[in-house]
């Protein structure tokens, strides 16, 4: 939080004193800690199947490695157009809700992994697909490397 | 009770803390969000070792049974002839993950389970028994490799559980408390200040009235 503000050959200089510092950095230390995980950008399931060794770049520069089995037991339950369709990893969401986490989806395609992975249906609402922690425990066991988590900035608001 | 921050009695200071409090807050928040699902993977990751292990122990005490039972078919000398051929070097793809800022080291056999790479064997001149203890072989060896992501997973989440525990102790009980306690004693001492202010201007104004 800016303290005093100055006006100093007409930029804007902030003070702030070393204790809000010290909390400020931790906040955005932790910001970027659980957000390191995420990845540059997705990659389609069906490109993924064709690499020896799949994987994705995330933010911090490191690779994010899906396991094979998993992506297998992805392409078992979707057809060739969907496979080419679907992004991986997928990205969950955790809100200002602590009871629940959202999928983040664009296509119809997560709807349907996301009900076979948990046997039940799901619907997909602006974007989001809402499941409860339960649930959540459930996905993370049969798709752990192909979901990432995503602190969103909302939570802190 | 909560320890009380040196600060010069303000309304500056009075900002400033309010303004720390809140900052707090919001820490506090994503390092909750954070903790519970670190908890969450540590305990799924611990049932997933118990299998593995599980998994593990029974493998290998069939395996032991397959091949004691296919050494004592064939003998020990001429399974051992054959099998010098069968030997192979294991490929573990090593890779890393991150689960919510963890950085997780992520380990896979590597190879085609169609393909049976350890039976490399005569065919011809070895027995099924032979057969099934390389395969229960193969499912042993994938098991270890399991088990090895699992117990270094379950490591680092233990890790990093303690260190966010920490953290998320000092904020819960030493700093917001510690900025709670100094804001309420600081609005305490401001409205003291008020109603004394008040009352020295009723006395001043009775004073004057009296002249």
């Amino acid at each position: 939080m800016p303290l005093l503000v100055q006006e100093r050959q007409g930029k804007l200089q902030v003070k702030q004193s070393p204790y809000e510092s010290m909390l400020q950095e931790c906040l955005r230390g932790e910001l970027r800690l659980v957000n390191t995980g995420l990845p540059q950008s997705q990659k389609r399931l069906m490109d993924l199947l064709s690499e020896e060794h799949p994987h994705v770049v995330c933010n911090d520069g490191s690779t994010h490695f899906f396991k094979k089995n998993e992506l297998e037991y992805l392409a078992s339950v979707l057809d060739t157009d969907e496979q080419r369709t679907l992004l991986l990893p997928m990205l969950i969401e955790l809100g200002a809700n602590q009871a629940e986490a959202a999928i983040i989806c664009e296509a119809q395609v997560e709807e349907k992994v996301i009900s076979e992975a948990l046997n039940m249906p799901v619907k997909c609402e602006e974007g989001r697909i809402r499941i409860y922690k339960p649930q959540l425990a459930l996905l993370r066991k049969k798709l752990k490397t192909t979901t990432v988590y995503v602190f969103s900035p909302k939570i802190v608001a | 009770m909560p320890q009380l921050i040196k600060v010069r009695p303000t309304k500056i200071e009075l900002v400033k803390l309010k303004r720390r409090l809140f900052l707090a807050r919001r820490v506090q928040k994503i390092v909750k969000d954070r903790l519970s699902i670190l908890t969450m993977e540590f305990l799924q990751t611990a049932r997933d070792a118990v299998e593995a292990q599980i998994k593990l122990l029974d493998g290998s005490s069939r395996l032991y049974k397959a091949v004691s039972i296919a050494g004592g078919y064939h003998g020990y000398i001429a399974m051992e002839r054959e099998l010098i051929a069968s030997e192979a070097d294991l490929k573990v793809a090593v890779g890393s993950r991150n689960i919510a800022g963890v950085r997780i080291p992520s380990f896979e056999l590597t190879g085609n389970p169609e393909k049976f790479e350890m039976m490399r064997y005569s065919l011809v001149d070895t027995s099924s028994w032979l057969d099934h203890a390389a395969l229960l072989s193969k499912e042993c060896l994938r098991a270890i490799v399991e088990l090895a992501e699992l117990q270094r997973d379950f490591e680092l989440l233990a890790m990093e559980i303690n260190r966010t525990k920490r953290i998320t102790n000092a904020l819960e009980y030493v700093i917001i408390p510690g900025l709670q306690a100094t804001i309420n004693y600081l609005s305490m001492k401001f409205e003291e200040r008020d109603r004394e202010e008040k009352a020295r201007l009723k006395r001043v104004k009775v004073l004057i009235a009296l002249e």
